[in-house]
């Protein structure tokens, strides 16, 4: 077995608490990788793609990778893999730290949960010695309270679990850990559904590194140039520091993307956050960058991302930083995305505008206290939150009014902070993504905002960059590394090479792992393929098409062109 | 407002008020061209916009340079450093320093990595 590997996953049937070592052959490993890319690869082996995404036998993936637990910066993560609860097509999300190396040292390269626990439990998993305990006691707990009340009852364990939201199975419920959490496509529910509150790994099982003195100084390179400039956005304002940025290029959606310009923006950017609140800094562990901002609302910390910030404030059209930070906060709580809560709320403010919405006139754009209360009764799957915890397009569905003309998002994932009509790269991103509208996924507004294109007119020359940004992000995502360091690479694939040959002695070559990402991509397809992916799904709901941006005429994405791009794409991927 | 008030300004816990912390440099010759810094180029100018003469980009990351000397780590010879651009009025990303500027044009330099 190459080095960096255990060789085998684990699974488990979470219906007894039975647990087997599966060998994983080398060939499947150099083919995949890790993370995403095996994760994807176990699934489709699992044949999940033709079963219900919250029936007991569907299989919930936790994969690492041969980079966890070496010295590379950014390296302590793990990818949650499943079919989505939200799209019915395949579902890869990401999150970091302490789990990431205790679940590998526990000897194993994936851990598989199949079968439904007889009653609310968390699997604890030993160095590989796998047994259920009850969970009843935590039930409606928070993410962050089931992992101290977990580590307070078991140990030193690292703990990922679900809130709240993963136990009413709201369809986009994530999985938390340390504070981070596997946030797009309903992981949360897939675990919820499974009567599985919690994982709790500890493990001591090391794998080797074919090269260390090699890796060691890679990593220490790697390391230095993650604090030069290409990462001083992330450690100095974070993500949230794109506010500002796409509101001036009108790109920032506002009120269920009526907008691309928020009036409010400057009162909820973190350079006037950073003015008014206390600001602290966290890092994942292993990480060198340390992106995490936290600000101080009342006696507790929020972490703020751009994407909490835009969703839960411009597109709600919220301004009121107080309630913009207690909503990011109470998403983190019950364990909701925040991109799909606040897409899917500001859906229904719309439709409340509309007099779509009957009984809800509570729910305007710009009420911070509709908007906090909707997030709660989303959490709790009571009155219009039972409907809104469906996502925007099941929700649609239910309203009616062609009312999914204007529901944000693409195969069911809540659309991110990106306006399509103003980085067309990026809705080509969006409409083709595997997992649905998603930024994580495709970087295609990376080429927005580079010379490469004209952002609000683009043509079929953006296809070939788009996809190489999904190739990069497929890659990243496998072997894993946090996609805040892709500014310091000059040749990622380049320096991945190099970095998986002191890994696991591969002869690995920058092309070899181009086509292992494409390879990645491909699975993907595979699997949505046979959950019925259908051509039609990959296009952008018709507000996008024809309708120009109200504050800029410019930005605006014909039908037409969107199609061509979209068939640009499936041609050059082959498909 | 010369570029060092505009510093006295920020430093003095002016932080807020972007469009008021509008510095003029240059301010004898007409009608000069706007500057607008975002995120990490904010927070190194100190400041949010500025007007400036300049007939190319190049000059413009010179003059830049030469008055804002926390912005230098940002600039590299007559153009910027990778983990930056330059935008032309919202519109347009810019590199080339011999990028002929006109005098109402709005240029704006964020970080490159504007995603994320
Ligand atoms: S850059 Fe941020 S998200 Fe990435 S590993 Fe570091 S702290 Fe975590």
């Amino acid at each position: 077995m190459a080095f960096g590997y255990h060789g085998c996953y684990l699974r488990i049937d979470a219906s007894n608490g039975s647990a087997k070592r599966v060998p994983l052959s080398e060939d499947v490993l150099r083919q995949y990788v890790g993370g995403s890319g095996l994760g994807v690869h176990l699934l489709l082996e699992e044949g999940a793609a033709a079963v219900d995404a919250l029936a007991p036998e569907a299989p919930l993936i936790f994969a690492f990778s041969p980079l966890v637990g070496s010295p590379l910066t950014t390296s302590a993560k793990f990818a949650v893999v499943s079919k989505s609860p939200l799209t019915e097509r395949v579902n890869d999300s990401l999150a970091s730290s302490g789990f990431a190396i205790a679940g590998k040292g526990c000897g194993c390269d994936a851990v598989v949960i199949v079968g439904k626990a007889p009653q609310l439990s968390v699997i604890v998993i030993e160095d590989g010695e796998v047994h259920l305990e009850s969970a009843e006691e935590y039930r409606g707990l928070s993410c962050r309270e089931t992992e101290a009340a977990l580590r307070a009852r078991l140990g030193n364990y690292r703990v990922a679990s679900i809130g709240p939201a993963g136990e009413k199975l709201v369809r986009y419920a994530t999985i938390s850990h340390d504070g981070r959490h596997a946030g797009r496509g309903g992981s949360g529910a897939v675990l919820g559904a499974k009567n599985i509150k919690a994982i709790a790994v500890r493990g001591s099982r090391r794998t080797e590194w074919a090269h260390p003195r090699e890796l060691t100084a890679l990593s220490r390179s790697l390391s230095q140039r993650s604090f030069g400039p290409a990462t001083a956005k992330y450690r100095e304002l974070g993500t949230a520091a794109n506010l500002l940025v796409f509101n001036r290029f009108g790109a920032l959606p506002t009120r269920n993307f009526q907008s691309g310009t928020f009036e409010q923006a400057i009162d909820i950017s973190p350079e006037q956050l950073a003015v008014t609140r206390e600001k602290t800094r966290k890092s994942c562990m292993a990480c060198t960058i340390g992106c995490e901002h936290i600000y101080s609302n009342g006696k507790s910390g929020v972490r703020m991302e751009y994407e909490s910030l835009f969703a839960l404030g411009s597109l709600c059209g919220v301004g009121d930083s107080d309630a913009v930070l207690r909503a990011a906060q109470r998403c983190d709580e019950l364990g909701l995305d925040t991109i799909s809560a606040g897409g899917t709320i500001a859906f229904a403010m719309e439709c409340v505008e509309r007099r779509w919405l009957e009984n809800a006139n509570w729910l305007k754009f710009g009420d911070g206290n509709a908007l906090l209360r909707a997030i709660e009764m989303i959490g709790a799957r009571q009155g219009l939150g039972d409907l809104l915890a469906e996502g925007s397009r099941r929700a649609a569905q239910a309203i009616g009014h062609n009312s999914i003309a204007i529901a944000p998002q693409v195969k069911g994932l809540e659309i991110p902070g990106y306006e399509p009509r103003a980085l067309q790269t990026m809705a080509l991103g969006f409409a083709v993504g595997a997992r649905g509208a998603d930024h994580n996924r495709s970087g295609a507004y990376e080429v927005d905002f580079s010379e490469k294109v004209d952002r609000r007119n683009v043509t079929l020359d953006a296809v070939e960059h788009a996809i190489a940004t999904e190739d990069r992000a497929a890659l990243m995502d496998s072997m894993i590394l946090c996609k805040f360091l892709r500014g310091v690479f000059e040749d990622f694939f380049g320096e991945a090479a190099q970095m998986l040959h002191h890994v696991t002695g591969w002869d690995a070559t920058a092309e070899e792992l181009r086509e292992t990402a494409r390879r990645i991509v491909r699975a993907k397809r595979e699997f949505n393929l046979l959950a019925g992916w259908t051509p039609s799904e990959d296009a952008l709901p018709e507000r996008f098409l024809n309708t120009p941006l109200p504050n800029d005429p410019e930005a605006a994405l014909s039908r037409e062109r969107l199609d061509a791009l979209v068939a640009e794409y499936h041609r050059q991927r082959g498909w | 407002m010369g570029i060092f008030m505009a510093f006295q300004h920020f430093r003095a816990g002016n932080r807020l008020g972007w469009s008021n912390c509008h510095a003029i440099i240059c301010s004898r010759l007409p009608a000069p061209m706007h500057v607008e810094f975002y995120g990490v180029p904010r927070q190194r100018a100190g400041i949010a916009e500025l007007d400036v003469n300049a007939e190319t980009l190049g000059q413009l990351l010179g003059t830049l340079a030469e008055r804002i000397p926390t912005l230098r780590e940002l600039i590299e010879g007559e153009g910027l450093n990778s983990a930056f651009v330059a935008n032309l009025n919202g519109d347009r990303f810019l590199s080339d320093p011999e990028t002929a500027l006109a005098q109402d044009d709005c240029v704006l330099i964020l970080s490159a990595d504007a995603g994320g």
